[in-house]
Parts: structure tokens; C-alpha cells; sequence
């Protein structure tokens, strides 16, 4: 925005853009190979790179540490970490995959796994899952179907990052409620609002950007029963009746008095932190978030407003990059240390994240270690994950523009995302010609 | 334009005279200009036809085909049910908007800046640093910062004015804040260009104007502004264009809340784009946008050109 003249080729900088990524996308249509191959690596000494874009938090210090056990434990394959913004990912792995310079296993999250899949980016990981022993039971339900895109499974789950409600406890007993009994439903969460209104608190404030409104309502749509898209996602169904309630219950805090208007991204749990509000929806991650360290807090499952549980999550997958001219000795060394990292994936929750491998979850090391993330865990056996689409995030951006309009008050909720839902679906039939359904 | 030497001969005509052979020197000069020459054409033209030609297809680049469409990108951006239609015209309106609101502040305060500044104050120097020093910002560390302070319910500027305007989430706070902070961070070389351009300007014509009996607003109507006219098309070109190129504040301040209302064209076009792969329509408004602001550049020169002489 400050460079002289740098105004007058903006167009033609993003056009040029353009060309120079046209330049290194090849014409061989999308084929999907496969990687075949199990726990042990018996080929000859090879180095994989790994990319990921853990580059926040205790990230940066555990995974050095996985894979330096990893490499010391197997002298014939040397893994190469890369941490990179998730955003640089995005823009960056695709065309090295396609010029045959991306990594040779990656972590990506659950809803940029059929993209990547429908533009042939990515090997079929069926066979892996299937020699490491692994089945739909050894990941929370629905999971591994998760990370399969028409038929072809092209992801093992890593982690999980469910919603939970997190509480000041400070502020409840200030305002004479029980940190113990805390609300489970709606009508207990009505109560407890209501006792912290009287007592000049505002108990939730409602967002309406992605972190974490939109979290918030995909939570409550699916609780009254609704869902994000159809079957085959085709059409949009998030302006369903249980999406007009989801929102509606949302934007009634601000216009009961519960939440302020106008509240800001990350206002809300920054209110939390500094004991201006008792309740604040957010993700796991935020357990290991340093300014919340210093106030008197806990997290518990999100209350249940609608008439059954749910809660969102996201997840992310291993993924095996089909670069041009794949090296499938690689690609094996890669299954090996993807099976090693999980059944190793115990310290991952350090990170604020839940390790995807039942085994692991279930060992009582881990809530010995982190007894907070109990709530998070018991939530996984009603978590809906990511929709599994090609450009889906395209679609379910429309729903963040329907919540802030809603939470902001500039439409109401039935017409925020009737007018989303129009969108939506309009990029769903444009995702289905681009990526031929 | 040192490399012809104009002499004046015995009967007063002028004739160059060369020191080389044209030839030679011609093809010198070419030398040097090859360099820029080979970058212009590779980072300039060809993107620029190679967009045109992108622009003329689906076009996402990670897929192997990308059919031939026509003029289809254009028209649909013109047509009510074109699918990008709504959003932008949406974003054109927001960028639209922020150039109307933020050129005039970013030439008028410059100017009355430099202008003090100009006279012969105590510690101009240090003032002249304070004015530029958010311009070295970059506009990730402005954004965060003034997301802080400006942040509704707890930010300071609320606390200060006792208010609880939002700043950062409904229209037309949303545009104020994005006006205010960018006038702020940018100010300052508009401040220092035209600083160096008032210090161009010759006493003698102040002290002429002065004696012909010239006010203060007289001379600064007659002789300030003409002195600077060629100075004021540079900065007035440079800031519309960096006006209109806004993303950054939008992109990390507001989100293009509420809803999309401040969301930019560029922030558009990229996510079109880079975002979702839309490389096809991305670079038909790309060209539109760039076409709007050729003509609005044009006139701007056209307007200030100097018809005196």
C-alpha cells in the first residue's frame, strides 16, 4: 500500500502472478499413484522432507525433538523438517508438488484434503493405512472417512481440535454462581447469563469472525440438527430452520443483553482473559494460551443448546505428496515415520492439540500429564469434522460473511444466510465444473 | 541528455556535434538500457499479455485444462447474475470509497505539515522524523497495534473517549479507522516529498510577491502552488494509486467487516485468485481495475498539467 507506483502495475502484478504460476503447471492430467508400503523401511538410506505449518506455540521445539528421536532410531532414513505458515502452505505445496519439488510427507488439515486429492496432488494412502493396521477404530468416529475423497483414502489422521467452553472462574464466584455446577444445556446457560447480567456482567460476548463465531454456529447448527451442506455436496443447507435457530440464539445474546454488540475477532477471549466475561466458545488450543495461564480458569464441554450433542472440530491428516517423478522409496520412508509419529504422538498435546490415535488418547499417561484435556477428549464421540470437498473453504467463507452480518445486526439471520446459502451454492456448482464433481 | 554537445557555429546556427559515431553510441545506449529493458519484459509485459490471455479462460492452474471462454470473465462481471458480479462491484465501491477519503487528507495534511515545517522552526529535523517514522512500520505491526487500541469494548481509544464506538466492525467507523491509521502511517513521505519540493521553490519570487503587496494567502495561492505543481502530480499519481491498491489495513484490521462492506479490490482479486484458483476472473478484474486506474491517471496529469506556459 506505500510504494510509489507500485499502485500502477498492482493489476497487472496479480495478472503476472498469474502467468508465472500458469508457467509451471504441466498438462499430464491428474493421475493418483499410491504409496505402498508399511511400519518398517527396508529400502535403501533415503531423506524425506517433511512440511507443516506448525510454526506457533510448543510446536516448534516438539517436533524438532519427534524427529530427531525418529532419525536416530532409523539410521537409513534422515527426515528433513520444514515449519511453514499454514497460509504459505496453501500458496506454496501445490505447485512444488506439481514441479516435483514439494515435500514427501505433509500435514494438512481435513478440509484441504479432497481439494488437494480432486487436482491429483496427492498418492492413495489406502495401502498405507491398510499395512500400518490401521481401521476406522483406531480414530474417533468418522475421522478416517475424514480424509477420503470419492473412495480414495488420501490422509491418516494426526490431530483433533474440538470446541470447548471455556470459563473465568473469577468472574462466576463474583457474581455468586458455582464454578463446580457449571451450565450443560440451554437452559442452565440461560440461568447462569442471566445471574451474571443481573450482577453487571455480560457472560458471553458473540463474535463474528472465524475465530470463533463461525465455530460457534457450525456447533449450534449441527446441535439443532441441521448440517452444513447435502450429501454430495451440492447445495448449501446451512439457512436450514436449525441454522436460522443456531444464529438466531447467537444473535439474541447481543439483543438480550448478554453479550456487547460489535464485538471485534479475538475480543471475546481477550475479554475472558482480563475478567470481563465468564464463558468464551473456543478451541483446545487455547489450553496452552500463556495470558489465559495467569487467570483462575477451566474449560468444559460446550453446553448443549439444541436438541442433540454436537461440537465442531477440526482435524489434520498425514498426507503423501504425488511431486512429479515420486521416489517410492521415499514415499515408504515417509509411511514408517507417519505410523512412528503417531504411536510417538503422546507429547502432541503440549501443543494444545489431541492426538488422532485412540491408543494414544486413551493412555492414562495423557491426562496425567494434561488432566484438562479430558472435557476435550470425552467431546470427540459427537465432534463433526471439516466438509470433505474440493474448494469447500470457498463455501463455507459465505458462512462467516452470514454470521458477522447477523451477530453485527445488518441483516437478520434468516436473510444472512439465505443470501450465503445463494452463494454457496453457486460456488458449489462452480467447484463441481472446476473439479468435475 | 549530456551525450550531444550543442555548439553554436560562425553563422549562429545550431549543429550538434558528435564525439562518436552515432551508430556506436546509439547501440551504447541500448546497453545500458538492455538490463531494465529484459527485467520490464519479463515482470511487466509478459504477465501483463500473459494475463490477457488468462483472462480469456477458466483458469486454475492446478487443473490440466483450462478452457477458452472468451469474453465470458468480462461480460459476467457486467451482467447482474455474473457470479463475481455483486462481490466486485462490492469491493470496487470499497476501494472506491477509501481512495475519496484518503487522497484529499493524504495531500491537504502533508502539505500543511510541510508547510510548517518549511518555516524555519526549532527542531524541524526532529519533527520531520516523528512525522515519518510510522511510514517504516510495516503495515503488519500497524495493524495489530491499532486492531489493540481500537478494539471496541477493550481498546484504548474507547477507554479514552469514554465511548464504545466500533471502530474496526460497523460502517462508517470501519472506514474512519481505516482512513485515520493509514493517513498516520503514510503521511510522512508525502510530507517529506513535498517538503523538498516547497524548499525548490526560490525566495525571490515570495520576496517579489511580498513587494507587489501579496498576502500570505495570495502568495501561497500564486506562488506555492505553481512552484509545486510538478511535485503535487507526482505525489497526487503515487498516493491515488497507492490508495486504490489498498489491502493490508482491510485485510488484517477489519476482515472486510461488517460482512464484506470493507473489502477491498485488491483483497478481492487476490482471494479470487491466489485463494480459490479463479485465476480466469481474477485477471479480467484485475484488467478492469487497472484500466480505471490508467484513466483516473491520466486525468489527474491532465488536470494538473501546467497551461501557463
Amino acid at each position: 500500500m506505500k510504494r510509489p507506483l507500485r499502485g500502477i502495475i498492482a493489476a497487472v502484478a496479480i495478472v503476472g502472478l498469474g502467468a508465472s504460476i500458469a508457467a509451471c503447471s504441466s498438462s499430464d492430467a491428474p493421475s493418483t499413484g499410491s504409496v505402498d508400503a508399511g511400519a518398517d523401511y527396508s529400502g535403501p538410506d533415503v531423506t524425506i522432507t517433511f512440511w507443516n505449518g506448525w510454526t506457533g506455540g510448543a510446536a516448534p521445539t516438539i517436533v524438532p525433538q519427534l524427529v530427531k528421536k525418529f532419525n536416530d532410531e532409523h539410521p537409513t532414513i534422515t527426515v528433513k523438517e520444514q515449519a511453514i505458515e499454514w497460509a504459505d502452505i496453501a500458496s506454496k505445496m501445490p505447485l512444488a508438488i506439481k514441479s516435483g519439488k514439494g515435500p514427501d510427507v505433509a500435514v494438512l488439515h481435513g478440509d484441504d484434503i479432497a481439494t488437494y486429492g480432486a487436482q491429483g496432488l496427492l498418492l492413495d494412502a489406502g495401502d498405507v493405512v491398510k499395512n500400518l493396521g490401521y481401521s476406522a477404530d483406531d480414530f474417533p468416529g468418522g475421522l478416517l472417512d475424514n480424509a477420503q475423497y470419492k473412495g480414495v483414502q488420501y490422509g491418516v489422521p494426526w490431530s483433533v481440535t474440538p470446541l470447548g467452553l471455556y470459563v473465568n472462574n473469577d468472574v462466576l464466584e463474583s457474581a455468586g454462581l458455582s464454578t463446580t455446577d457449571l451450565p450443560t444445556d440451554a437452559a442452565s446457560y440461560t440461568a447462569a447469563l442471566d445471574a451474571l447480567k443481573k450482577a453487571g456482567v455480560q457472560g458471553e460476548w458473540v463474535d463474528g469472525f472465524v475465530f470463533t463465531g463461525t465455530f460457534e454456529f457450525e456447533s449450534l447448527l449441527w446441535q439443532f440438527g441441521g448440517d452444513l451442506f447435502n450429501d454430495d455436496v451440492s447445495k448449501a443447507t446451512f439457512n436450514s430452520k436449525a441454522g436460522v435457530q443456531a444464529l438466531t440464539w447467537m444473535r439474541d445474546l447481543v439483543d438480550k443483553g448478554y453479550s456487547p454488540a460489535n464485538v471485534a475477532q479475538d475480543g471475546n477471549f481477550n475479554a475472558l482473559v482480563g475478567g470481563k466475561t465468564a464463558f468464551n466458545w473456543n478451541g483446545v488450543w487455547q489450553t496452552t494460551n500463556e495470558a489465559l495461564q495467569s487467570v483462575d480458569h477451566q474449560a468444559v464441554a460446550v453446553p448443549q443448546i439444541g436438541t442433540q450433542q454436537a461440537v465442531w472440530s477440526s482435524s489434520t491428516h498425514w498426507v503423501f505428496p504425488a511431486n512429479k517423478g515420486q521416489d517410492p522409496n521415499k514415499s515408504a520412508a515417509a509411511a514408517a515415520f507417519v505410523k512412528w509419529m503417531n504411536d510417538n504422538s503422546l507429547g502432541w498435546a503440549d501443543t494444545g492439540e489431541l492426538p488422532a490415535q485412540n491408543s494414544i488418547r486413551e493412555d492414562p499417561a495423557l491426562l496425567t500429564a494434561h488432566p484438562e484435556l479430558k472435557v476435550f477428549l470425552d467431546e470427540l464421540d459427537y465432534a463433526h469434522y471439516e466438509t470433505v470437498a474440493p474448494g469447500i473453504t470457498t463455501a463455507v467463507a459465505e458462512i462467516t460473511t452470514a454470521v458477522n452480518e447477523a451477530v453485527l445486526g445488518k441483516k437478520s439471520p434468516q436473510d444472512a444466510l439465505d443470501d450465503a446459502a445463494k452463494k454457496a451454492d453457486a460456488i458449489l456448482q462452480q467447484n463441481a465444473a472446476t473439479y468435475g464433481g | 541528455m549530456a551525450d550531444t554537445v550543442v555548439t553554436l557555429s560562425a553563422r549562429g546556427a545550431v549543429r550538434p556535434r558528435g564525439r562518436a559515431p552515432r551508430g556506436r553510441r546509439t547501440l551504447t545506449a541500448y546497453l545500458f538500457l538492455a538490463p531494465f529493458l529484459v527485467l520490464f519484459l519479463a515482470f511487466v509485459v509478459t504477465p501483463a499479455v500473459s494475463g490477457l490471455w488468462i483472462s480469456l479462460h477458466t483458469w486454475n492452474e492446478l487443473l490440466p485444462l483450462h478452457p477458452f471462454v472468451g469474453l465470458k470473465n468480462f461480460i459476467d462481471l457486467f451482467s447482474p447474475d455474473g457470479l463475481y458480479a455483486d462481490d466486485f462491484w462490492e469491493s470496487m465501491r470499497a476501494t472506491g470509497l477509501f481512495v475519496v477519503l484518503s487522497v484529499p487528507c493524504l495531500l491537504v495534511i502533508p502539505l500543511g505539515i510541510a508547510l510548517l515545517l518549511n518555516r524555519r522552526v526549532r527542531a524541524g529535523g526532529v519533527f520531520r522524523g516523528i512525522f515519518f517514522a510510522p511510514y517504516v512500520l510495516g503495515v503488519a505491526v500497524i495493524s495489530v497495534l491499532w486492531r489493540f487500541l481500537l478494539d471496541p469494548q477493550l481498546g484504548a481509544v474507547n477507554a479514552l473517549l469514554g465511548a464504545d464506538i466500533p471502530w474496526t466492525v460497523q460502517v462508517p467507523w470501519a472506514w474512519v479507522s481505516l482512513v485515520g491509521i493509514t493517513v498516520w502511517w503514510t503521511l510522512g513521505l508525502n510530507t517529506v516529498i513535498l517538503l523538498a519540493g516547497l524548499k525548490g521553490i526560490s525566495a525571490d519570487l515570495y520576496e517579489a510577491a511580498a513587494l507587489d503587496g501579496a498576502g500570505a494567502w495570495r502568495s501561497f495561492r500564486s506562488v506555492t502552488l505553481p512552484g509545486l505543481r510538478p511535485v503535487m502530480t507526482f505525489v497526487t499519481t503515487t498516493t491515488l494509486l497507492a490508495s486504490a491498491n489498498m489491502f493490508g489495513q482491510s485485510f488484517l484490521i477489519t476482515r472486510g467487516a461488517p460482512g464484506t462492506e470493507t473489502r477491498t479490490a485488491i483483497m478481492y482479486i487476490a482471494d479470487q485468485g491466489l485463494g480459490q484458483g479463479n485465476m480466469g476472473a481474477a485477471a479480467a478484474m484485475s484488467y478492469i481495475l487497472f484500466i480505471i486506474l490508467a484513466g483516473v491517471s491520466v486525468l489527474n496529469f491532465r488536470l494538473q498539467r501546467d497551461t501557463t506556459r
